[in-house]
């Protein structure tokens, strides 16, 4: 997985949604808190299903063997 | 997706950074910028005050004078440093009701601070090599930035 992306939206009103994508698990906080540290307080926290998947690349081999008989 | 965060501005620098950012809402507003030595004649005109909620404009050597006035048309927008060290707006206009100056002291303080927050994201995230990758003005004025780390 390549380098992680951050996509940041500042309101008119100057309320900050941060998105970080490409980074599991709690890297991808580490992220979120980099960002925190330069805009102000946390309001809100949304964690999504890529936050639980492995740190890591996973290969699943499924193999289906026929049943002689 | 991996994480959604929400954050709520924190708007505390010297003077000069608060400064540019209030040029840059400035401009994208409409407004002239004028320094504290522009005269402004003495008018029944109404006056309301609004303060940035989570800021601090940090004293330094020039601590004295720090104010920015902004015009267009009849509207006149002082953002200056209180006695607190906060920052605040102060609009005054002919022709408009408080409500109608609240509203406008509250857009400025919003895009001020949206400014103010974009070039301090933009700025130390380069310094921590960091890529813009796109950045775009939404519909509803919303400034977004896809940065890549």
């Amino acid at each position: 997985m390549g380098n992680p992306e951050i996509d940041i939206v500042i309101s008119k009103t100057g309320k900050v949604t941060v998105e970080v994508k490409g980074a599991k698990g709690p890297r991808c906080l580490e992220y979120a808190e980099l960002i925190k540290e330069i805009v102000g307080h946390e309001e809100s926290r949304q964690l999504t299903e890529e936050y639980y998947a492995p740190d890591g690349d996973v290969r699943i081999d499924t193999k289906v063997r026929a049943k002689s008989g | 997706m991996s994480a959604i965060i929400v954050l709520t501005p924190l708007v505390v620098s010297s003077w000069p950074v608060i400064a540019a950012a209030v040029m840059g809402a400035a401009a994208g507003m409409g407004f002239s910028v004028h320094g504290p030595e522009l005269h402004e004649e003495p008018t029944r005109r109404k006056k309301v005050t609004t303060e940035f909620e989570n800021s601090e404009v940090v004293a330094d050597a020039m601590a004295a004078g720090q104010k920015l006035i902004l015009t267009k048309g009849d509207l006149t927008v002082e953002v200056f440093r209180d006695e607190r060290g906060r920052c605040s707006v102060c609009v005054s206009g002919t022709g408009h009701s408080d409500r109608e100056l609240k509203k406008i002291g509250e857009e400025v303080v919003g895009r001020i601070t949206q400014q103010f927050i974009y070039n301090k994201v933009v700025t130390e995230l380069k310094q921590r090599k960091g890529q813009v990758l796109e950045e775009e003005v939404l519909a509803d004025q919303s400034v977004r930035v896809r940065v890549r780390l």
